[in-house]
């Protein structure tokens, strides 16, 4: 019965508005994805900054070599100092200056510039501040596509325009920027990873009482248990000691309508027999109908009465009622009971075999299956309960040698109210209170020829070995 | 033939007690468990039949005393609850059958035949062996004192060892004095019911001679008991 229910579901969905999970690891993902972005920019841009500025102090000093050194001669020519950089003499080296003589308007009038730049010239800034005298730094596409860092500084000197501009690849500075972005950027992404799944089991683990709550009180309302028994944090513990006060309510609420219906059903039977007995056999149709609404009366009686065991079943589930001690004493009773006729009732049962439910509603199960055996064996009943594995559970065989009857009537004689012989004694109900019994713990009751002679009733039940 | 019927139900004993004076019983009532005990404790009834949901006293407890004093008249029980943990508690306290409520008078009165008809069996020697008696007539067994429950093949098993006390009996032989034809049952059947029969008498009355078979012995403490 319990296994075919569906479990709620373990492990709530992550991403689901309701989940608690979902939302705290929702608002640290967001958080940490900001902090990421910021991060690794700022890294980068400072990386960048000091690398290209330690750079550029190499173009700063050609730059600054040429103009401290470049006078006019008398005749008016330029005389530029030399510069003893290899690279500068190295065709597409890398490194380059590159001195403009300007005109009034600002106009190259003649360009000198350094060995390794060959045929091509430097391209200048964009804006020349002409006024401070500052440098200015830009970038900038050199020959062979180098890309180049440069600075270019204005200058008049002895009254003449002068454009000083030096360059350098930047490519090297380039990767190293793009590597240090690309290690920062890794780096964090996967400290922010390795964080959000930290956080994941810290908040798996935190919430964990939770999840242990809900399969408790899973467990609870699957009948498993009475009441919520775990240890959980302090914060919860309220929760389950008030959950723990509506569970004890509602039992006793439901123990306490179940004592009233056994009450009343108790009290109705001895006005029954008295109504019975004043009837006695008398054919007159006053005492007939006494009879006939008589039985009906206890019939219902029975039905109600059981109703409000079964309401009381589930809070005994987890009970364990050894087999062997209830056959035993069934089997003792029923002998003396039938003494007359001799009846042997032969039973086996594994001595720690162990039926999953009541032990009332096993001596229900066996006490009228072998009640009826008595009823109809010339003498001999046969007993037999075994376990094949726990899933299947037990199986308890109860044969006689009697007439047995008609396989066509398997099925109708379970079926309430209905009677083997309506000339044997018994109250007629027996067999199809087994059936709702067995039904009610999951198993199954059927019938079969015994070699015995006579029937064979075959009952399936949950059970299980102790120890 | 003589009865007593405990009922605290004023119409059923009335009608009841008049059925059976039809049927030619002389019919006692006790309407509670204190008188119902002091009459069955002190007048030669053939009979009881008693009512479970007494006042004062209730049927199990009155009949656990006339037990626990040694009365073995026979009793029937009566009781509205008609579960089956009832029916077996009114046994252990030691019914000899049971009613349940609402019943046919007829059936009242055919149960009552029988179990007055087996009580008036003829009287056979009782065999007793240490603090172990079994009444062959009642076929009833105790142990000092203590009514034995016994199922039916357990009962013939102490049944034939008493007989043949202090002799080894093989386990064919008990075999064939436990079951009247050939019975299809596994091996080990011997040791079962030696193993439920000494859970109930105590595991040192049953010695167990390799090879041979079983013997039932006196506890040391007892032999003088004889």
């Amino acid at each position: 019965m319990a296994e075919s229910r569906i479990l709620p579901d373990r492990i709530p969905p992550l991403w689901g508005r309701g989940s608690l999970v979902g939302r705290l690891i929702r608002l640290a993902a967001i958080w940490f994805i900001f902090a990421l972005i910021l991060i690794s920019a700022g890294l980068t841009a400072f990386f960048n900054y000091s690398t290209v500025t330690r750079f550029q102090a190499g173009i700063s000093d050609i730059v600054r070599n040429l103009y401290t050194h470049t006078e006019f001669d008398a005749q008016g020519r330029i005389d530029i100092p030399e510069l003893y950089n290899i690279r500068t003499d190295d065709i597409y080296s890398g490194l380059y200056w590159q001195i403009s003589e300007l005109d009034a308007t600002d106009k190259v009038v003649k360009v000198h510039k350094s060995a390794s730049l060959a045929e091509r010239t430097l391209t200048g800034p964009e804006k020349l501040d002409k006024t401070s005298g500052e440098p200015v730094y830009y970038n900038a596409e050199g020959p062979r596509d180098q890309p180049l860092r440069q600075v270019a500084i204005y200058l008049r000197i002895q009254d003449r325009p002068l454009l000083f501009i030096a360059g350098e690849d930047r490519s090297e500075v380039d990767r190293n920027v793009g590597q240090f972005a690309l290690i920062t950027g890794s780096t964090l992404v996967v400290l922010a990873l390795g964080s959000l799944i930290a956080i994941f089991l810290q908040v798996r683990i935190g919430l964990r009482p939770l999840f242990d709550l809900t399969d408790e009180l899973g467990k609870v309302r699957e009948g498993q248990k009475s009441r919520l028994e775990g240890q959980y944090p302090m914060e919860i513990t309220p929760v389950t000691e008030q959950i723990n006060a509506l569970l004890s309510y509602g039992q006793e609420v439901v123990e306490r309508q179940r004592t009233h219906v056994g009450n009343l059903a108790h009290a109705l039977k001895t006005p029954l027999s008295v109504l019975l007995t004043s009837a006695g056999d008398s054919p007159e149709p006053l005492a007939d109908a006494i009879r006939k609404q008589s039985a009906l009366m206890k019939e219902q009686v029975d039905h109600h009465l059981r109703r409000a065991r079964a309401a009381a079943r589930a809070q005994h589930m987890g009970e364990r009622t050894p087999v062997e001690p209830v056959l035993d004493e069934l089997a003792v009773m029923l002998e003396q009971v039938f003494r007359d006729k001799g009846v042997v009732i032969d039973w086996r049962a594994p001595e720690n075999l162990a039926f999953r439910g009541e032990k009332q509603d096993f001596q229900e199960i066996a006490g009228n299956l072998l009640e009826n055996a008595c009823i109809w064996c010339q003498k001999r009943i046969r007993v037999t309960a075994s376990l094949g594995n726990e899933a299947e559970g037990m199986t308890l065989l109860i044969e006689d040698d009697g007439p047995g009857m008609p396989e066509s009537r398997y099925d109708e004689v379970l079926k309430r109210g209905a009677r083997l012989d309506e000339s044997a004694p018994g109250s007629g109900l027996g067999l199809s209170i087994v059936d709702e019994l067995v039904r009610a713990y999951g198993g199954r009751l059927h019938f079969e020829r015994s070699a015995l002679g006579g029937l064979k009733a075959v009952v399936n039940l949950p059970a299980n070995f102790i120890t | 033939m003589r009865i007593l019927l405990a009922e605290d139900d004023p119409d059923l004993s009335r009608q009841l007690k008049s059925s059976l004076s039809d049927a030619g019983y002389v019919v006692d009532h006790a309407p509670d468990g204190e008188e119902a005990h002091f009459l069955g404790d002190t007048e030669p009834y053939d009979c009881v039949i008693l009512d479970l949901g007494l006042p004062k006293i209730d049927g199990v407890s009155v009949l656990e005393r006339w037990r626990r004093d040694g009365k073995t008249t026979p009793v029937l029980i009566l009781t509205a609850r008609g579960a089956w943990s009832d029916k077996v508690s009114g046994f252990d306290a030691g019914a000899d059958d049971y009613l349940t409520k609402p019943f046919h008078t007829e059936e009242l009165l055919a149960r009552l035949r029988a179990l007055v008809r087996r009580a008036a069996g003829h009287a056979q020697p009782l065999l007793v062996c240490g603090g172990l008696r079994l009444d062959p007539r009642a076929a009833r067994a105790s142990v000092n004192g203590e009514p034995l429950r016994l199922t039916s093949l357990e009962y013939r098993l102490l049944h034939y060892m008493m007989l043949h006390n202090e002799r080894v009996i093989s386990r064919t032989e008990l075999v064939e004095h436990l079951y009247d034809q050939d019975f299809d049952r596994d091996s080990n059947t011997i040791e079962v019911f030696m193993g439920r029969l000494r859970k109930k008498i105590g595991t040192e009355r049953i010695e167990t001679v390799r090879g041979l078979g079983y013997r039932l012995k006196p506890l040391h403490d007892e032999v003088s008991d004889i």
